[in-house]
């Protein structure tokens, strides 16, 4: 009972950092109807700036502000230059337009911060026992920093009037152009919007995967997985999607074979594809919803 | 709408987007390796076309001499390529400044094969193409064996720098400078012996550097029982719950984990994280200071066989192997600001077995060949002995105990079996 408690919490924390990933996912593709490519990376630029930031002298916690803030602008700026001006093309010139974009952010990674994996600190030092379980503060970091930006987004889409006009976006574009939004603001919206949730992701996680230029490709992966899970159109889906993914990669490895912890992923997905393309958590059928 | 027709298509495009991603990113970071390590080639003479003209005529004894390697320098693998690239650079360098071989220029032409078999494979391909007398690498296992039957066929002498036997074993063109693994197991057996304990619990790599090392433990103890239960995880992963809570519940006397930093240093985080106060052993691939950053704190007292290099403060005057170590630390350090890791050591012993090699035969591949078979070395992973039947030439003696005390790797205090 214990081993089954202590994998799930390991899950929990792994499942949120690819639920986060995945949000940038349905954030984009929902209003844009583009699959970022690049939405791992943004997680692994951010643990690079926070990394350095920190070693430069800032404290970790401007550190990991700084980081997100910067990747938000980045993402924004990817949108502005690389993304607008092909506005209307078809989704493969998208896919490979922000494949473009990944390759690009690694190997400047590679360039400037080289081949070896580095890792921000434990925000929280030690180890918690809860009741037999042993849990890094780490782990309750990435849970909570999920909660508080899915939360955040949540209240921004629902309560605010900029949030509103970019559901709207997303649900019927034509009538919400018909009143005035503008779908190239809603589209750098989305981009800064997967940005934040993605630096978070990657910054968070840090201390836990370690940060190296390569590590967008797996968050990326992971968090497209999970963001299938709703179809790519739901962010609670994303969430629940990512926490359910991690959970059974730990079952998996725990109670079968550690060998095939990283084919779950892959397993998953080809089932998610062929049988219910709209999403485990989506409807099929339904119209895209934030 | 139509969104609803076309999402599957694109969410199928996308996974083949993905799958493609993956392919090619590797090869960009294979570019950008190459332009930010700072000259792969690194006596510049990448301008002159190899050789004279195609070399049909048996090798002249003239011109520059051609050295290639292919190691893991991004990737999983990048703890252990990163240091061999350095020392090779340093090596060739202190080499052509004293003139060369026989005053022959060494031109060393280093490939990133991103800690991937088929690069590797690719790598070694496009290396032979450009008429190289020898072969170094690759870094770990996997990508060795990925080599191994190509430069068979090419019939041309390959030092691999890495430690499974599988690389070595029956090949009449390949020789490796890592310690085998069975000399590991031997050592770590010792030590088990000397502790009294008699069972053991195994979270392995899952690349070729792990796969069949439970075997070898049964083997070499002769006791079919002695592994309680194999965990296994993947080079690059970063959750070792799982593992470490089998591990936990095994109750193994003992317990060894076979991988190299970083996960074998997050695996070491867990392990102490989950509480467990058995022993813990390590193999021979952490000997790379980049495995105590990671770790940290959780690494003290951990025990494992390694070369003498990675204590070469600690070594008796009279060890014949003390000078060449100390003189080697002391040049890197100077050039590169930090101590050499093991890795670093297996490269110096590859490069140094080559240019010996051709120093005393020339470059004809089958004399290299019939050279290194008998060749012997006071290197920096033990004292080699080559024979044609031991392409590694190292026995046990090569390994001592190793600890990690405050924050440092250190000399065990108990060293049975020596």
């Amino acid at each position: 009972m214990i081993d089954l408690l202590q994998l799930v919490v390991a899950g929990l924390s792994t499942g949120a950092a690819y639920g986060l990933v995945g949000v940038g996912f349905v954030a984009i593709h929902s209003v844009t109807g583009i699959i970022n490519l690049a939405q791992g990376e943004f997680a692994m630029v951010a643990g690079f700036v926070a990394i350095a930031l920190l070693g430069a002298g800032f404290p970790l916690a401007a550190a990991a502000v700084a980081a997100v803030v910067t990747v938000a602008v980045l993402a924004g700026v990817i949108e502005r230059v690389a993304v607008a001006p092909a506005a209307g093309s078809s989704a493969v010139v998208y896919i490979m337009l922000t494949l473009g974009v990944s390759t690009t952010l690694k190997a400047t990674a590679l360039l400037v911060a080289g081949p070896q994996p580095r890792a921000l600190p434990a925000f929280t030092p030690g180890v918690l026992d809860l009741g037999g379980v042993q849990v890094r503060p780490q782990d309750l970091w990435i849970l909570v920093a999920t909660v508080i930006a899915a939360a955040a987004l949540y209240v921004f889409l629902e309560r605010t009037t900029t949030g509103r006009a970019f559901r709207a976006c997303a649900e019927q574009p034509v009538a919400a152009r018909l009143v005035g939004i503008s779908p190239s603001r809603m589209s750098t919206l989305s981009w800064v919007l997967a940005g934040i949730v993605g630096a978070v992701a990657g910054v968070v996680s840090s201390p836990v995967f370690q940060t190296d230029w390569n590590i967008g490709l797996f968050l990326g992966l992971k968090g497209f997985v999970a963001a299938s899970m709703g179809g790519l159109a739901s962010i609670p889906a994303a969430i629940l999607g990512g926490l359910l993914l991690g959970v059974v990669e730990r079952l998996v490895a725990g109670y079968i074979s550690s060998g095939l912890q990283d084919a779950v992923a892959f397993f998953l997905l080809i089932i998610l594809l062929v049988a219910r393309p709209s999403g485990v958590f989506g409807r099929t059928g339904a119209v895209a919803r934030v | 709408m139509t969104t609803l027709l076309r999402r599957p298509l694109v969410v199928l495009l996308l996974a083949l987007a993905l799958v493609a991603a993956g392919c090619a990113e590797a090869e960009d970071g294979g570019d950008a390796a190459a332009g930010g390590g700072g000259g792969e080639t690194a006596s510049d003479a990448a301008s002159a076309p190899a050789g004279d003209t195609v070399s049909e005529a048996p090798a002249t004894e003239e011109g520059p001499i051609r050295i290639g390697a292919v190691l893991d320098i991004t990737g999983p693998g990048a703890n252990l390529g990163g240091p061999e690239r350095d020392t090779l650079e340093l090596l060739v360098e202190q080499l052509n400044a004293e003139g060369g071989i026989d005053g022959r220029e060494v031109e060393l032409d280093i490939r990133d094969n991103q800690s991937r078999e088929d690069e590797a494979a690719t790598q070694l391909t496009s290396l032979l193409q450009e008429d190289v007398d020898i072969i170094l690498g690759a870094s770990r296992t996997g990508p060795s064996l990925a080599m191994r039957p190509i430069a068979e066929q090419a019939e041309i002498p390959m030092i691999s720098l890495s430690a499974n036997l599988s690389i070595i074993e029956g090949s009449e063109w390949v020789f490796k400078t890592a310690q085998n693994d069975s000399v590991v197991v031997q050592r770590l057996l010792e030590w088990m012996e000397a502790q009294g304990h008699e069972t053991l619990g195994l979270a392995r790599d899952a690349s070729a550097f792990g796969e069949g090392v439970a075997d070898i433990f049964r083997e070499v103890s002769g006791n079919p029982d002695i592994v309680l239960v194999e965990e296994r995880f993947a080079t690059d992963a970063t959750d070792f719950t799982a593992q470490m809570i089998n591990l936990r519940d095994a109750g193994a006397d003992v317990n060894v984990i076979w991988g190299i930093p970083p996960a074998a240093a997050t695996a070491t985080q867990a392990y102490r994280q989950l509480g467990i106060e058995t022993p813990l052993l390590h193999s021979h691939g952490i000997g790379n200071p980049a495995f105590l950053e990671v770790a940290g704190d959780a690494a003290e007292g951990i025990v494992f066989p390694i070369g003498r290099l990675l204590v070469a403060d600690e070594l008796d005057p009279a060890d014949p192997q003390t000078e060449v170590i100390q003189e080697f630390v002391t040049a890197y350090e100077e050039r590169y600001g930090a101590r050499p890791s093991t890795f670093a050591g297996h490269a110096w012993d590859g490069f140094t077995l080559a240019v010996q090699a051709i120093d005393e035969v020339g470059t004809d591949p089958a004399a290299i060949r019939d050279y290194l078979e008998t060749a012997e070395l006071v290197g920096m992973s033990g004292v080699f002995r080559m024979t044609p039947e031991d392409h590694s030439g190292l026995g046990p003696d090569a390994l001592v105990f190793a600890t990690v005390r405050d924050g440092q790797f250190a000399l065990a205090d108990e060293q049975p079996g020596s």
